[in-house]
């Protein structure tokens, strides 16, 4: 091995040296960032709703004139989309998962409006709610068609009962678990009683800090407009989607059917902002690490033909092509060496510097090492090809040329 | 020792073939003194390229130490360079990023030997050439001639079987040809055959041998009698 002559040898070229480990450190250092940021958006973006996503979709109703009937249009319509094959099930709902928009209540587990409110969204909702959403009851029991009740949304809301999701009856009783079925809380002054417990169910809102939080209420308003979420067997839903639009328009002259669209439909459109970040910082990383690749090739060929003579000598002398090769690739290694050294350090600096200004969490130790070896791996690769023709060179080149 | 017959060079390039060397037969005898002469192009270089395994040749028979090396891989070869083959160009060919230690390093790092050992040899090298002190110095920092002694004791660190030099002196000024002359002279004389290619007919005169090279064959072939030798100097 030659590692003290490469050394010595690329002392003595610092300015070089320093230029492509910079280049090196920067490529590293948004690299790594960029890759940490992609991976926290797609960690957000896999959590499930809890619903059956692929095979749910949602409409609106909106009915208008004297003679339109909001509560029996709603029971007509619930009758008929159950009844319609293909579909499993269809409940009213105030708002739809992952869409961004819905309701949310402050509760509290005493009736002291002083104390501070934990914060959960709310699906006003029938007892069909859970079978349509496809959630899984793992305590108490689901409402039933007894607890229904039906207001106006400008009324000042009452409900009685509220199935909620187990990350929210944690945060409202965090040393009962299950338990906390059958225990009350309050909002606006008023007892509500936790009939079930649900595995989860997010809120609206994907960004929200608390979009594990939410709960089914048994309450129906009687406003002109119902949305219904409706459920089908695999494999129905595009089909169904289109005849139940028909059938519905078609059977009452007094309304009209709008926003219809799968709920698929609904999370790439809430979440395009950070797919299209993620695809954007993709971008980014290959581009620099191309440029990067490239600037190394660029380096590396410059630098042999530019000691073509000098490579010729060491065949000469005795150099085995693979000694050549080698030389090429170890003086590559440490040039890249010290630009992931120089990398790793920006690269936890401008981590901390991120997470600290936009809130996101720090980055996991490892990500720095890993990206150490990849760009070292990527100059090795990149200089691969240059080498192996440096390799090339006739030994007759020493005697040949001046 | 070094042992040519009929050996062949052509050189194929898309439009011309050139025979830089042809029925060239020629033996040298360890501790010999051989000059090559003749005119530019006649073939100088490509007979010290094939002799020194930088090339390879076309045809005929090239022993070398009793080992036929025409069949040889470019791996052989190399080894065969490293260890019995020392090599004195006309432009030094010295690495201009390393010290004069390093430089003459490179060929003992290239055996694979021990650094201990390395830095024995290398240090006597330096002191042989007379340049011990400088050891720290690169070659920008020496003059011509001090470089080609860098380069002879590169050449020599490896105790090879044979010196090969292309116009050692080439670049250099009477004087400080006669300095590296008179240090060649010394190794030949503690046993170290040397075949050198040199423009300078005294020089050649004052060899024990020379071959003249017309056109890629040999034309004459002159063992010098030491009287003579010693008339011309
Ligand atoms: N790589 C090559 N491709 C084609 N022809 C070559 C090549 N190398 C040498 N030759 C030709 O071979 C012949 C012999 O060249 P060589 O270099 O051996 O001459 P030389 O005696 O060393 O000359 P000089 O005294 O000028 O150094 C020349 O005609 C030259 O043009
Ligand atoms: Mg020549």
């Amino acid at each position: 091995m030659e590692i003290g002559p490469i050394l010595r040898a690329l002392s003595r070229n610092k300015l070089g040296v320093i230029l492509i480990s910079l280049q090196i450190a920067f490529t590293m250092t948004v690299m790594v960032n960029a890759v940490f940021i992609i991976n926290e958006r797609s960690k957000l973006m896999a959590r499930p709703s809890g619903l059956d996503e692929p095979n749910t979709f949602y409409l609106s109703s909106t009915g208008f004139g004297d003679q339109f009937n909001s509560q029996v249009t709603e029971r007509d319509d619930l009758e008929l989309l159950r009844n319609t094959p293909g579909v499993i099930d269809a409940t009213p709902t105030n708002a739809i998962p992952i869409s961004g928009s819905g309701s949310s209540d402050g509760l509290r587990i005493e009736n002291d409006p002083t104390l501070p409110a934990t914060p959960a969204a709310v699906y006003f909702t029938d007892e069909h709610s859970v079978n349509t959403m496809n959630l899984t009851l793992i305590a108490g029991e689901n409402f039933s068609a007894s607890d229904m009740t039906y207001q106006s949304s400008n009324e000042r809301r009452y409900y009685r009962k509220a199935i909620v999701t187990l990350a929210l009856a944690e945060k409202l009783f965090p040393e009962e678990g299950l338990a906390a079925v059958g225990k009350s809380f309050y909002r606006d002054q008023a007892p509500v009683q936790i009939v079930g417990i649900v595995e989860r169910l997010q809120a609206p809102w994907p960004n929200s800090f608390f979009v594990e939080q939410a709960m089914l209420v048994p309450l129906n308003f009687t406003d002109a407009t119902s949305t219904y979420l409706i459920r089908t067997e695999p494999g129905q839903r595009d089909r169904l989607m289109v005849e139940i639009e028909e059938t519905l328009a078609g059977n009452n002259p007094d309304r009209i059917i709008r926003g219809l669209k799968s709920l698929q439909e609904t999370r790439e459109e809430s979440y395009r902002l950070d797919s299209s970040m993620a695809t954007i910082l993709l971008v980014v990383i290959v581009t620099l690490v191309f440029i990067t690749s490239m600037g190394i090739v660029g380096l590396a060929v410059f630098g042999i033909n530019r000691r073509r003579k000098q490579i010729g000598t060491r065949r000469a002398l005795g150099a085995t092509q693979l000694q050549i090769l080698r030389y090429f690739m170890l003086e590559n290694f440490f040039v890249s060496g010290v630009g992931v050294s120089i990398g790793a350090v920006l690269t936890i600096a401008f981590s901390i510097a991120l997470s600290s200004l936009f809130e996101m969490p720090t980055m996991d130790w490892y990500y720095t090492p890993i990206g150490m070896l990849l760009l070292i791996a990527i100059g090795q690769i990149a200089v691969l090809g240059p080498s192996a023709r440096a390799a090339q060179i006739q030994p007759a080149i020493a005697t040949r040329s001046i | 020792m070094l042992e040519m017959k009929n050996v062949r060079k052509v050189f194929r390039t898309d439009m011309v073939e050139t025979c830089a060397l042809d029925e060239f037969s020629l033996t040298v005898d360890q501790g010999e003194f051989v000059t090559i002469t003749g005119p530019s192009g006649c073939g100088k270089t490509t007979f010290l390229n094939i002799a020194g395994l930088l090339e390879t040749h076309t045809s005929g028979q090239y022993l070398l130490d009793g080992v036929d090396v025409s069949q040889l891989r470019d791996y052989a070869r190399a080894k065969l360079r490293n260890q019995k083959i020392g090599f004195i160009f006309q432009s030094f060919n010295l690495m201009p990023d390393l010290n004069l230690f390093d430089n003459i390093d490179v060929p003992l790092r290239y055996r694979g030997m021990k650094s201990a050992e390395r830095k024995e040899r290398v240090d006597k090298a330096l002191d042989s050439v007379g340049l011990f002190a400088r050891k720290k110095h690169v070659p920008a920092q020496l003059s011509g001639g001090q470089q080609q002694r860098v380069a002879i004791a590169r050449a020599l660190v490896g105790e090879p079987l044979f010196l090969l030099a292309d116009e050692p002196t080439g670049n250099l000024d009477s004087n400080t040809a006669k300095g590296v002359m008179a240090l060649l002279e010394e190794i030949n004389d503690s046993g170290t055959t040397i075949i050198m290619v040199t423009h300078d007919q005294s020089l050649a005169e004052q060899s024990k041998r020379n071959i003249h090279i017309l056109d890629g064959r040999i034309s004459n072939n002159t063992e010098q009698t030491q009287q003579k030798a010693a008339a011309a100097a």
